[in-house]
């Protein structure tokens, strides 16, 4: 694969209830990135925005963001996924050769919407919504309880998570301001409101408002641009059934084989030696387990014996993760300008030290029927 | 979606914002029709009128689906031969949800399941006998069939599951 470089990136702070309209969180977002690598608008050939029709209460919802978005008269579409998604359609535009710089952005505002209830309407409505109340809390409620279930995993391990993720939280000035809690313990956690047994308040990634935008370049533009790229070597992609019922919701075989691709992209044989950090998209504290064991950190249901804190065997979420803020369409752009972040040492406050290779996930749809993974290395 | 969730999308109360206003708005289109195939599940209604059930078999990869699919997403094919399931079944998975009462307004927990019927290879979410209290369901716990008074041959005929004893003896094969 010829080499795409990650040339610049910026995200706004992360709120619940934001005091910015979208415009103008879209603009400060894409130009900010462009600020970071020292471009112009003239720069820019191509535009990927990820945003959603239903959260963004209109239909084409990237109408409007072509001034803020830094479209205009530019080669410019929309994926209706994940930030994540949008990154690899980037990629795909800078790889056919016609493009010099693409923008890629998304994001959207959660406190403008009720995001759980638009959820429910993502379930089949023949067979699945006239008979139960499934969104994407109550099928997380499913798919943690297969995972205890299968492999004896205890409330208290998933818990766990939470805690590590929202102290990391707590280190990174851009988290949500709700999820940062230094002195957050397991019995918190677990002793904060039931969601959907059992999922506890604080074991959910909160929707919020917030817009990431990250640019990429062909390798020689890269190197002219910036002595600090950041190299995107692997991706894989995989999406599993709609149906929960068809599915093993105690493991994540899209993210398995999404990471199998990636890493014969990258050329990585054994990533727990070979990785340094992990930034992953956890919309809830148990599939940071059930993803990083089908990467292969662990064997499945052991996920919670590595040490996955700064400092240890394996780095997952030093950020916070999306337990540190979910902003819709940005989450997974998020966690690749985390991981990015990390390989150009400028994660300050929650900087893994010498980390020279990461990988970084997006996700969509109900328990993470599909994944997408970066494999991504830094440039000098 | 749980009381906390509903509590947050009904009422968004704003704190004094001097840069933004907030304009109320729905994107209220119109109202929806979701027109579906019945061919794949003729039989499969016509066999819930008589209070039968049916799985639909992937003749190419041999899942048997249930409630039927049009589509078997393994083989890219349409299944198209007509199995006959039991009414017994296992909960693949369980959580509960929070249904607000439409006449008191009582908010109830309700346990819901993946239920996956004896013979099928997948599960469905569906709605338990509501005298179940929900620190009693478990994975992998009997359950069975609780039809609705007035069958229409549709799957709301299903109207619940029933918990029975692992012991009983619905859970044995029927000698045919
Ligand atoms: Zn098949």
């Amino acid at each position: 694969m010829e080499k795409v470089g990650i040339v610049g990136y910026n995200q706004v702070k992360l709120y619940s209830d934001a005091n910015y309209g979208r415009y103008e969180m879209i603009f400060e977002a894409v130009r900010g990135a462009l600020d970071s690598a020292g471009l112009k608008k003239k720069d820019i050939t191509t535009v990927v925005s990820a945003t959603n029709d239903y959260y963004d209460g209109r239909t084409i919802s990237n109408a409007l963001t072509v001034e803020p978005g830094g479209g205009y008269l530019a080669d410019e579409s929309k994926v209706e996924m994940d930030g994540a998604h949008a990154v690899l359609y980037g990629l795909m535009r800078i790889l056919s050769g016609n493009h010099k710089l693409a923008v890629v952005w998304g994001g959207s505002m959660a406190s403008s919407f009720p995001y759980h209830t638009a959820r429910l309407y993502e379930t089949d409505p023949i067979w699945e919504r006239p008979l139960a109340y499934v969104n994407d809390i109550t099928s997380a409620g499913f798919q943690m309880r297969a995972y205890m279930e299968k492999f004896g995993v205890s409330a208290e391990d998933i818990a766990k998570i939470a805690v590590k993720n929202r102290k990391n939280a707590a280190k990174n000035q851009l988290a949500l301001v709700e999820a940062q809690n230094p002195n957050l313990t397991v019995k918190d956690v677990l002793e904060s409101e039931i969601y959907a047994d059992p999922v506890t308040e604080l074991m959910v990634a909160q929707p919020c408002d917030g817009v990431a935008a990250l640019l990429l370049a062909p390798e020689k533009q890269a190197l002219k641009i910036t002595d600090n790229p950041v190299w995107v070597i692997g991706v894989g992609y995989n999406q599993e059934t709609y149906y929960l019922g068809e599915r093993d919701l105690s493991s994540s075989k899209s993210m398995e084989l999404a990471s199998k691709m990636a890493f014969n992209a990258a050329g990585v044989k054994n990533p727990l030696s070979e990785i340094d950090v992990a930034e992953l998209f956890e919309a809830y504290a148990h599939e940071e387990l059930i993803l990083s064991e089908a990467i292969g950190f662990t064997e499945k249901g052991k996920g919670a014996s590595l040490s996955s804190e700064i400092g240890g065997d394996m780095p997952i979420n030093p950020s916070g993760g999306a337990l540190g803020g979910n902003p819709p369409c940005a989450t997974g752009l998020i966690r690749i300008i985390e991981a990015v972040k990390q390989l150009r040492g400028e994660a300050n406050g929650y900087q893994v030290k010498g980390a020279e290779k990461a990988i970084a996930s997006g996700q969509i749809g109900l328990c993470a029927q599909n994944n997408i993974l970066y494999v991504l290395e830094g440039g000098n | 979606m749980s009381k906390r969730t509903l509590r947050k999308s009904m009422g968004y109360i704003k704190k004094e914002y001097p840069r933004t206003r907030t304009i109320p708005a729905s994107w209220y289109l119109s109202s929806y029709k979701f027109k579906f195939n019945i061919t794949h599940m003729k039989p499969f209604l016509d066999k819930l009128k008589q209070k039968k059930l049916v799985g639909l078999q992937c003749s190419s990869c041999n899942r048997i689906y249930f409630p039927p699919r049009q589509i078997c997403g393994k083989c890219l094919v349409k299944p198209d031969r007509w199995i006959d399931l039991r009414e017994t079944g296992r909960v693949a998975s369980f959580t509960v949800t929070y249904l607000k009462d439409p006449e008191t307004g009582e908010v109830l927990e309700r346990p819901i399941v993946c239920a996956q019927l004896d013979g099928a290879d997948t599960s469905y979410p569906a709605q338990l006998d509501p005298d179940i209290e929900f620190k009693d369901t478990y994975i992998g716990m009997p359950i069975k069939v609780h039809w609705a008074e007035n069958i229409k041959g549709g799957l709301m005929d299903i109207e619940y599951y029933d918990s029975i004893e692992d012991s009983a003896k619905d859970l044995q094969p029927k000698e045919e």
